[in-house]
């Protein structure tokens, strides 16, 4: 098997060229020991198996973040037999950098120009054939969006296996000594003497060196375990004299190298560029907002009218099943118990399940849009001024927002955002913001009990989110996004493409599924937890496991001014909100229904006057603010577990949103206790 | 000068990239190293600052303008 590192800058078309390289043949995980993502896919071309590994995307190669790192430690040491460095061909200066802050690493590589057909577009003329020569390693012209063109990419590919050429940087080293300011080269000649008596695996000592003048932390610890401490004492007497300058020596020449690079093989000026008229609106400080809002807007309508026509046929089967399999018991003379389980557990949760599913594809597909043409960019610089106080990028705003419409979907949203952390830290505030029928059931409570003064809960509940946005940020912000990883903005804002359908669809159909599988696992297994305590012959719940449970626990559950009926109701939040009215409608109002998770005419009828008769005051604010941050949903914990890919990050945060909805159900309930 | 003096629809040249090593790698892989040309798209005077420069469009906060150092071209 051969393995073959993509390595490129944001917007380069890598993942497009992963995804249509790989298919359906990808695993995506963490790095071991880090909180990053690491996916890797797998093709075959004639006999031979490839691995493919998607490092993380980053503008070079100096390792500043976690991403970073991840790359840089995976590239100098060589892991792949072949790195393919994928630029974009319309904006080639810029994107060439990292070819040049690649120069000098001994792995073969091969050079990718994506979106030619861009590149042509805006009339620019690149000579592939040229840069090839001036090169020395295989290079290919290629829109990866464009599926026909594969066979030319496996034929450069199987050249570069063969030729396996390396780049050097005696080029950028001339460049320096030619051009750069007398000091700091002869600085940079010390460094390259001090450290010569080291042996680097697969990487020049002019590189290391390079790095080292750019102050790049790994290089800097790797070198002063290396040398001896009187070398090391030189060293940093260098690297102090030099303070942040040497960076602005080495990338000067990279940048010139590229131009040199460039100078014969590429044509078309530069048009005197403006801002076009839409982008003047969409990056406007006020109308950007209004736009970004209204796409937002029309975004969440369009995912509302995928999802409902779904969700009510799914419902709707339901309900033909749910007979049938009763039906279908009795004829073969199975234990009503079976029936109760096919139709509680496995109907009910596939249908909760597939009819959730239309929210994620729907939220995939816009967000999936958004950034292929380039849009999502522009909507994170308007917005990153808001989201920057809590430490994220501007472009959590597109899913914070959409966690409105469905948490589960919105966690999966978060993939558009460049670091794990950032990812990390977004799910914890989405499971804070309030989905439409979370929103529903708590104004449903509120106005049960506090009739007209329901609407105030709206605005407390408003505030409260507010401050758990600081708490989490407070908590978690500085270990998910360290402060000195943070570069305040700059960012940039790419040209706007036409988005690739098909490979969108794909990508998106194939997340969809992997979503699907493991949300079905945990909400299976949360049914059956639910379904086995909940289970009673005679369908009274003072049969059950759980009655017993409740009254056992009932004690404790008192402190956050929680009867056992209510603390149960409290857990049936947990699967879903209305699972948490049905469970009320079984214990109050003692419908006597089959208890189940997932019937959605949960609240009977009378449920309202019921719970007024045996609820008092106090417990009900208590039970209202809980559910308020109680953990959303079950297919919020099982998405946030694919994402996350980390059993132990879903759990830390569904036990964070339990301690602040029980904290405050605890608080208010015994202000209320002592001011009524 | 700093960046963020220039109005919109005039031409630069970086001069100078004042900060820690982590922003200027930031600065420099992003396509502003000294001496690049660019042009200002955009300085409302609030929002952030759009530049462009090696064919890409590049968003800068006026905080972070501060510690570029350019001169008029």
């Amino acid at each position: 098997m051969r393995t073959i590192a993509l390595l490129g800058q944001p917007n380069s078309g890598k993942s497009t060229l992963f995804n249509a390289l790989t298919g359906s043949h990808q695993h995506v995980g963490n790095w071991p020991g880090k909180t990053v993502e690491r996916a890797e896919g797998f093709f075959t071309q004639g006999e031979e198996l490839y691995r493919v590994v998607d490092l993380p995307g980053s503008y070079g190669l100096t390792a500043n973040s976690a991403e970073e790192v991840v790359t840089r430690t995976y590239i100098e040491h060589g892991y792949a037999d072949i790195v393919c460095i994928i630029v974009d061909a319309s904006q080639l200066e810029r994107s060439l950098y990292m070819l040049a802050d690649f120069a000098g690493v001994k792995s073969p590589v091969m050079l990718v120009l994506n979106m030619m057909d861009v590149a042509e577009q805006k009339g620019k003329k690149i000579d592939v054939e040229k840069i090839e020569k001036i090169l020395n390693i295989p290079v290919l012209g290629f829109t990866a969006s464009d599926l026909d063109s594969y066979p030319k990419f496996f034929e450069t590919l199987n050249r570069a296996l063969e030729k396996k050429a390396k780049i050097s940087s005696e080029k950028i080293r001339d460049i320096v000594e030619r051009e750069g300011e007398k000091s700091h080269v002869e600085n940079l000649k010390k460094l390259e003497d001090l450290i010569a008596s080291l042996k680097f695996d697969n990487r020049e000592r002019f590189w290391v060196a390079s790095k080292l003048l750019e102050n790049d932390s790994l290089v800097r610890s790797e070198v002063e375990t290396a040398v001896t401490p009187e070398h090391w004492k030189e060293i940093k007497e260098i690297l102090d004299a030099e303070g942040s300058d040497g960076g602005l020596l080495t990338g000067e020449a990279k940048y010139r190298f590229v131009s040199e690079v460039l100078r014969d093989a590429s044509e078309g000026e530069e048009k005197s560029m403006k801002l076009s008229r839409f982008d003047k609106i969409a990056t406007h400080r006020i109308w950007g907002k209004i736009v970004a809002f209204f796409i937002l807007v029309l975004t969440l309508a369009v995912s509302m009218m995928i999802a409902v026509p779904i969700i009510a046929s799914c419902f709707g089967l339901q309900h033909v099943a749910e007979p049938l399999v009763v039906q279908m018991c009795e004829k073969f003379g199975w234990w009503p118990s079976v029936a109760s389980f096919i139709n509680g557990v496995i109907i009910g949760g596939l249908s909760v399940t597939v009819a959730m599913m239309s929210f994620v594809f729907a939220i995939l597909v816009t967000f999936g849009l958004m950034e292929d043409t380039g849009y999502l960019a522009r909507s994170s610089y308007v917005f990153d001024s808001w989201l920057s106080r809590l430490g994220l990028h501007g472009k959590a705003f597109m899913p914070l927002f959409s966690g409105l419409a469905c948490t589960g979907g919105a966690v999966c949203g978060t993939r558009v955002l460049d670091t794990r952390g950032q990812r990390l830290f977004a799910m914890v505030l989405l499971w804070s913001i309030p989905c439409g029928s979370k929103v529903a059931v708590v104004l449903f409570l509120a106005s049960v009990f506090f009739g007209s003064a329901a609407p105030l809960f709206g605005l407390v509940y408003v505030a409260m989110i507010f401050a758990s946005f600081w708490l989490s940020s407070k908590l978690f912000g500085n270990k998910l996004m360290p402060v000195n990883e943070r570069v305040g903005m700059i960012m940039e804002l790419p040209p706007y493409h036409k988005p690739h359908w098909k490979i969108l669809l794909k990508t998106v159909a194939r997340n969809v599924w992997a979503v699907f599988k493991k949300a079905i696992a945990v909400i299976w297994f949360v049914s059956l937890l639910f379904w086995l305590i909940s289970y009673s012959k005679d369908g009274n719940v003072e049969h059950s496991v759980l009655y017993t449970i409740g009254n056992a626990i009932e004690p404790f559950t008192q402190i956050f001014g929680m009867r056992w009926q209510l603390f149960i109701s409290y857990l049936g939040g947990v699967f879903s909100k209305e699972a948490s009215l049905g469970v009320m409608s079984v214990v109050f109002a003692s419908t006597n229904d089959a208890f189940s998770l997932v019937s959605r005419n949960a609240a009977g009828a009378n449920l309202g006057e019921m719970m007024r008769a045996v609820v008092s005051i106090p417990e009900a604010l208590a039970f209202i603010f809980a559910s308020m941050f109680n953990i959303p949903c079950v297919l919020a914990m099982g998405t946030t577990y694919r994402e996350t890919h980390s059993l132990k990050w879903m759990l830390a945060i569904a036990g964070y949103y339990f301690a602040i909805s029980l904290g405050l159900a605890f608080i208010v309930y015994h202000i209320a206790l002592w001011v009524l | 000068m700093c960046l963020s003096e220039l109005q919109e629809n005039q031409k630069g040249l970086i001069q100078k990239i004042n900060g820690d090593s982590r922003f200027i790698s930031r600065v420099v892989s992003m396509g502003l190293p000294p001496s690049s040309p660019f042009l200002v798209l955009q300085n409302d005077g609030r929002s952030p600052i759009l530049v462009y420069s090696h064919d890409t469009m590049i968003a800068i906060n006026r905080k972070e303008c501060m510690q570029i150092d350019v001169e008029m071209a």
